[in-house]
């Protein structure tokens, strides 16, 4: 007998989605990730603006990733351009890109996923019995955002980061309040600890995940990596960033009649899991010890495992961030300041880690400094593949439960992913072919 | 008083979510927020959203982009006894809506294949032009300060209210250098509705229109001013687009 397990409507994540999935008796017939959100065509839309209008359009595509958006396009049209921005300029947008991985792991943490395991339909209704931890994660959350505010001039949708370097770089006053508050930021990411370790648990999934991140010259950095390693099974393969096309290529697979993006054969996942799994020799002693007090081993099975490693992420994030706080504050930071642009024809490739993964920009400009082409491929459509990978196993591992208890752990599982719908440029194509009769 | 809590929903339309976000933002004000208001229905924060109720009050973020969205806005109106547009999407279209004149079948080609042909995708549209708003609080994203004030005067009874001048207002109280007449650069300040206190100017970063036109724009003067300064009329159009349709008077039902 067939039956069709659906979520209309994804609740608690960003953007418009669903899923659906059909068994017939205990075989998983096929698995849906939906998109159903509009196409702005951004990467359209850009075309013949100049180097200076980009990244303020294109942070635009996602409000929780608008500094990864902003940042990755200023570096594709600087790479484009030849524009080599100073070591300052570098380490405050490294600052900036930690600011919001602290803000969107905060939130995802403890206002979409937790509610989850401790049954809330949010965690507004959590916050009756658990008011610590949802006061708690707010607090976290605001230091990601302050972070973001002092750098960027604004929490979403940054301004003050330009192509060659800042408007105007942070005031002595203001770094010492984030030293202030990323020293208090270090007890409350401890506090987060101890309240994850708290969560029932959810083994859902137990499969050989492939995981890909981009490897930094800095210890555990989000940016200015040339290489994108992807590992399974103890191997590792690593792809210059150019060459992003060999990893996000689409491909059409029977189970689904949807283009995935497939590396070797294989869907891979992108986010904090696939970060510790490729860059996990970086880490500093304490997010050592939340590793261990969260029994994360690695290399993971479990797809649930994504929330343990961003809370890893929080008190990595937050002792690399004040340890640039303190360099910023003996750096005389007058060297940001955007050198005079001359336009030329070129193409750039930047790849970054946004909160939830890999993210690619692309740029060709034309000998006027305007856009001819502009691709962006998100770590949300990256991902779509091997989510539906981990639904057919956990599916596949549950079909005996009823169809609530099924649904649920879908969900649990999409959250886990911290998808960002509206990111999906890519994404949405599947939608399309995947309902195609 | 449990029972007499005004009810709120908070919708997303496609965008980018930002506006929303802000909310979530209010770190400081969120628990006490919800202390005084009933939300009924806000997907992106809660599952098991009560979709029937009415509501007192009810804000969407986003533009109308799909027949989906177009339907989700109808139902949304009919259950709202005060609907709030929230952020520049759902005032005038915001960044999708710069392509105004583009053949959007074929640009929908262009981006998605030949696969683009069937799908759900529409132009973008503003909310008010679907349907009637009642309240409106621009930017890209909203200003946390003016959407916890429209929270407030609307509990009271009051309708919100906007700055009625220029960024370059704020920009000279900030005594910021002025970026346009002093360095020739793009500013869109002259025309774009204040209430952000010029944030991009205090960064010497020219202003780039998210928060839509002040009410009454003067575009001569300023397309004058912009060819003065070097800048094509052809330059003027397409960055004076970037957040949706050439400048107009505002539309009806906004709060001045």
């Amino acid at each position: 007998m067939t039956r069709t397990i659906r979520v209309e409507h994804l609740a608690r994540v960003e953007g418009h989605g669903g899923i659906t999935v059909t068994l017939d008796g205990e075989r998983v017939e096929s698995v849906h990730f939906d998109v159903i959100e509009g196409a702005r065509l951004l990467e359209r839309l850009v075309r013949s603006r100049r180097y200076d209008e980009i990244a303020p359009i294109v942070s635009r595509i996602c409000a929780i990733c608008s500094a990864a958006h902003s940042l990755t396009s200023l570096q594709a049209t600087e790479a484009a351009l030849g524009i080599e921005v100073s070591p300052t300029t570098r380490l405050l947008r490294d600052l900036m890109l930690r600011g919001e991985n602290i803000e969107s792991h905060a939130l995802h943490i403890f206002l979409l996923a937790a509610p989850d395991y401790l049954d809330y339909p949010s965690a507004i209704a959590m916050a009756g019995r658990h008011r610590d931890a949802v006061a708690l994660g707010l607090r976290l959350k605001r230091l990601g955002n302050m972070i973001q505010e002092v750098l960027g001039g604004r929490a979403i949708h940054p301004v003050n980061a330009v192509v060659g370097g800042f408007g105007h770089p942070p005031s002595t006053e203001e770094l010492v309040a984030l030293e202030d508050a990323l020293e208090s930021g270090v007890s409350d990411a401890l506090t987060a600890t101890e309240f994850v370790a708290s969560l029932p648990t959810a083994d859902f999934c137990d499969t050989e995940t492939t995981f890909a991140a981009l490897e930094t010259p800095e210890r555990y950095g989000y940016a200015d990596g040339k290489h994108i390693t992807v590992r399974r099974s103890g191997t590792a393969q690593r792809i210059p960033i150019a060459d992003y096309r060999s990893l996000t290529n689409e491909r059409v697979v029977p189970h689904s009649h949807a283009k995935h993006s497939l590396y070797d054969e294989q869907p891979f996942m992108v986010g904090a899991l696939a970060r510790l799994a490729v860059n996990g020799g970086g880490l500093t002693e304490a997010a050592r010890s939340v590793m261990r007090t969260l029994e994360l081993q690695l290399p993971s099975r479990n797809p649930m495992d994504n929330n343990k490693a961003q809370t890893v992420e929080l008190i990595l994030d937050i002792e690399l961030a004040l340890g640039i706080v303190r360099r910023l504050l003996s750096t005389d930071l007058h060297d940001t300041a955007p050198a005079p642009i001359v336009p030329r024809a070129g193409t750039g490739t930047a790849v970054t880690e946004a909160p939830r993964g890999l993210l690619v920009h692309s740029y060709t400009y034309d000998a006027d400094g305007r856009i001819a082409r502009a691709d962006v491929i998100t770590p949300t459509a990256m991902n779509a593949a091997s989510l539906e990978h981990h639904f057919q196993d956990a599916v596949t591992r549950g079909a005996a439960l009823d169809d609530a208890a099924l649904r649920k752990r879908l969900e649990m599982i999409a959250r886990a992913y911290d998808p960002c719908i509206s990111c999906s440029v890519h994404l949405i194509r599947r939608r399309f072919e995947g309902r195609r009769p | 008083m449990q029972a007499t809590k005004p009810t709120v929903g908070i919708f997303g339309l496609t965008g980018c979510a930002g506006d929303q976000l802000v909310i979530l933002n209010c770190e400081d004000e969120l628990l006490s927020l919800v202390d005084v208001v009933d939300i009924r229905d806000f997907l992106m924060a809660a599952s098991g959203g009560d979709e029937f109720s009415t509501l007192d009050i009810a804000f969407v973020e986003g533009a109308v982009m799909t027949r989906r969205d177009e339907e989700k806005l109808q139902r949304i109106r009919r259950r709202a006894k005060a609907l709030v547009a929230i952020g520049t999407c759902a005032l005038q279209g915001g960044v999708p809506a710069m392509a105004d004149g583009l053949d959007w079948p074929s640009a929908v080609r262009d981006v998605y294949g030949p696969e683009g042909d069937g799908f759900d995708a529409l132009p973008a549209r503003a909310l008010h032009e679907c349907v009637e708003v009642d309240f409106s609080l621009p930017g890209c994203p909203i200003e946390k300060h003016e959407f916890l004030g429209a929270v407030a005067d609307l509990l009271n009874g009051n309708p919100p209210q906007l700055p009625t001048y220029a960024v370059c207002t704020e920009c000279k109280m900030r005594e910021c250098d002025c970026l346009l007449v002093d360095q020739g650069r793009f500013c869109h300040g002259p025309l774009t509705r204040a209430g952000c206190r010029a944030r991009c100017p205090s960064y010497a970063v020219p202003c780039v229109g998210c928060r839509g036109p002040v009410p009454d724009p003067n575009l001569g003067s300023a397309m004058d001013v912009y060819t003065s300064k070097g800048w094509s009329p052809e330059e003027v159009v397409q960055r004076l687009r970037t957040f949706g349709p050439l400048p107009t008077p505002v539309p009806a039902g906004e709060a001045a």
